[in-house]
């Protein structure tokens, strides 16, 4: 089957970061995520749908990678995995040390919380929650005191420069600000990987550029490992590595 | 936690079907608090006719005094019995009393209704004590001259000042003053003098009951063994408050059987409204709900977050119909009297408890309510947060 290629450290550097050869890396280099053998079956009635069959994938410490395909291809699919959305049908799942296939739905939420950062085509904010109530969701779920989480919360809006729009609700804001806001919210945890579904899918080129900079920062200076399913060469050009999905096959 | 303010804001946002469910709780909060707080001003105005120190004397085996007849040498007799307090002059304290139903016309509606003539003795108010003429002046004794009590003015044709009916055909009366007697049911009563109404319905020599001035609470064990001792009287004595308890037993507790009823039915419809509010706003929400998840918040979460949701929604309509409700307190209810078969006049009574029932009923409402709706929503997937 598949064996994916190695990150390389150097993988920081954006200008060369979409041809998969170049950026072989050493074997030593540490995994983040690690897939072996994943196979997610969905069931249509009876009818069995292999959507992702056999998958290998090995993702560095503070890899940035993009993951590309045609509609259908089950991109989405294995971002779910990646993200403990979902378990696996067979095969084994190791994203920041955790056995994702042996964990309950509740220790799945848990980790969940702790570890991943969730950036969504659609921003996914509450409508009715103000930028920094948005931003302050995740931090309900640790033991933070209440204006401890206020001020992360200002602080992650600080960093993606929306400060000043703390208590705007979101139909206050344009799109591309929505999603800086979830971008915030996604980084105030600290969690150790982010994943981004089609992050710029409903955005005009400049708010598009406008993220995808802010999440190329995310990754240098925060050091969060990013897996960003895109349909936009633009944003796939901005991650260390592309790698391409067909019918459930990395290619 | 996921913070209420999410909920709450869902809520306000659908305005329209939000108010719907809290008018629809509002009705049966209302309905029910209405219902006990009736109950609770009969209970009331018929507790504050009777008094622990004084004892009252009936026909053995007539419940009420209207069914009850002494002859009234028996008088003697019982005042003369161990606990009677005396006055300052050493003459006994009490009181004989002849009690009649008569049918009056009612004003505003048509129809006719039971009110109360108690006929009274020419010192009605060395024992009655409470009695506060309120409007016009006391009846000359002996005469056809009546006073009644404030709550029967207007109510029925010639029970004004000034006005007249008829006792009885052909046996006219004049109203000459208006009365209050602390709050009791006595404010629904004619007071008469007691030939009068002897001579008009024909009862001459009888009285309906006997009451008596205890020295103290503590002597009425004394004063009832020697009035029930003597088999040939035939006597029953009761205290006074335990009397009227007895008499508002079966109304208050019709009423609020009627009001609980009638609460339980419609609660039934108003919680399959908010049900359906609150699953309709959980289908529109999946995505927000599903995004929860993701984040980590856990199934318990969700179904908290949501039976508050609902809580939210049933404790507002709560307080519509508690503020509804305490509206009721201006207005007079009209009734009868299951045991004296004739109308009194209650008032609605809130009590705390009474209030806080009423919250608490709103709320248990909500919680049931929203609990499918709230276990719906756990079971939405996380991954809904990806799908379009
Ligand atoms: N819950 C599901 N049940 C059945 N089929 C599903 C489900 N989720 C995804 N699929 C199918 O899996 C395939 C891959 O879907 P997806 O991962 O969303 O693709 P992509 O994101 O690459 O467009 C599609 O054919 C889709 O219809
Ligand atoms: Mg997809």
């Amino acid at each position: 089957m598949n064996s994916s290629p190695q990150a390389s450290p150097s993988g920081s550097d954006r200008g060369a970061a979409s041809d998969i050869a170049e950026h072989a890396r050493p074997t030593t280099a540490e995994s983040i995520i690690s897939l072996r053998g994943v196979r997610k079956t969905y069931f249509r009635g009876k009818e069995p749908i292999h959507v992702l069959q056999d998958l290998d994938l090995e993702v560095p410490v503070g890899g940035y990678e993009a993951l590309m395909g045609p509609s259908g291809s089950g991109k989405s699919t294995l971002l779910n995995l990646i993200a403990g959305l979902d378990r696996p049908s067979a095969g084994s799942l190791l994203v920041a040390g955790a056995d994702l296939g042996a964990m309950s739905d509740s220790q799945l939420a848990r980790w969940r919380a702790n570890t991943i950062g969730f950036i969504f085509q659609a921003y996914n904010l509450m409508p009715v929650l103000t930028a920094v109530e948005n931003v302050e969701l995740p931090l309900l779920l640790t033991k933070l005191s209440a204006s401890e989480r206020k001020r992360r919360a200002q602080t992650a809006l600080r960093i993606v420069g929306l400060e000043d729009r703390m208590h705007h609700y979101p139909r206050q804001l344009s799109g591309g600000q929505e999603q800086r806001v979830a971008i915030a919210r996604a980084i105030v945890n600290d969690p150790q990987v982010l994943v981004a579904d089609e992050p710029t899918g409903d955005l005009d080129r400049q708010s598009a550029d406008e993220i995808l900079t802010l999440l190329e920062r995310m990754n240098r200076e925060l050091h969060k490992t990013i897996i960003m399913v895109t349909h936009d060469p633009a944003a796939a050009e901005r991650a260390h590595i592309t790698r391409r999905l067909n019918k459930g096959q990395l290619i | 936690m996921i913070p209420i303010a999410y909920n709450l804001r869902s809520l306000a946002v659908r305005r329209t079907t939000t108010l719907a469910s809290v008018l629809g709780i509002g009705l049966v909060v209302f309905v029910l608090a209405g219902a006990l707080m009736l109950s609770a001003g009969i209970k009331q105005t018929l507790g504050r006719s009777g008094k622990s120190d004084i004892a009252i004397v009936l026909r053995k085996g007539s419940d009420a005094e209207m069914a009850s007849s002494i002859e009234s040498p028996t008088l003697g007799l019982i005042l003369s019995a161990p606990g009677v307090k005396k006055d300052a002059s050493g003459s006994p304290l009490g009181i004989g009393e002849l009690l009649i139903v008569a049918t009056m016309d009612k004003i505003g509606v048509d129809g006719v209704s039971n009110v109360q003539i108690r006929g009274v003795p020419e010192q009605v108010g060395r024992f009655r004590k409470g009695l506060q003429i309120v409007d016009g002046r006391a009846a000359q004794p002996g005469t056809d001259e009546v006073i009644i009590g404030q709550r029967l003015r207007g109510r029925f044709k010639g029970l004004d000042l000034g006005q007249s009916f008829d006792l009885r055909k052909n046996r006219p009366a004049k109203v000459v003053g208006v009365f209050a007697y602390e709050g009791s049911s006595h404010e629904s009563e004619i007071w008469a003098d007691i030939d009068t109404v002897r001579q008009a319905f024909g009862r001459a020599g009888l009285f309906s009951s006997v009451r008596v001035q205890l020295s103290s609470p503590s002597q009425f064990d004394a004063f009832e063994a020697v009035i029930e001792g003597d088999k040939a009287l035939g006597l029953d004595a009761l205290r006074e408050d335990r009397y009227y308890e007895k008499q508002s037993e079966g109304t208050s507790i019709f009423v609020t059987g009627l009001g609980v009823v009638i609460a339980v039915i419609f609660s039934i419809g108003a919680m399959i409204g908010a049900m359906i509010t609150m699953y309709a706003s959980i289908a529109s929400r999946s995505r927000e709900i599903g995004t929860l998840r993701a984040l980590g918040f856990s199934r318990p979460a969700i179904m908290i977050s949501f039976l508050l949701e609902a809580l939210a929604l049933a404790l507002s309509g709560g307080l519509l119909g508690i503020a509804l409700s305490l509206c009721l307190g201006t207005v007079r209810f009209s009734m009868m009297n299951f045991a004296s078969w004739s109308e009194i006049v209650f008032s609605f009574s809130p009590t705390p408890g009474i209030l806080l029932s009423a919250l608490v009923f709103a709320g248990l409402m909500g919680l049931f309510g929203g609990l499918f709706p709230a276990l719906r929503a756990t079971r939405i997937s996380p991954l809904s947060a990806m799908r379009d």
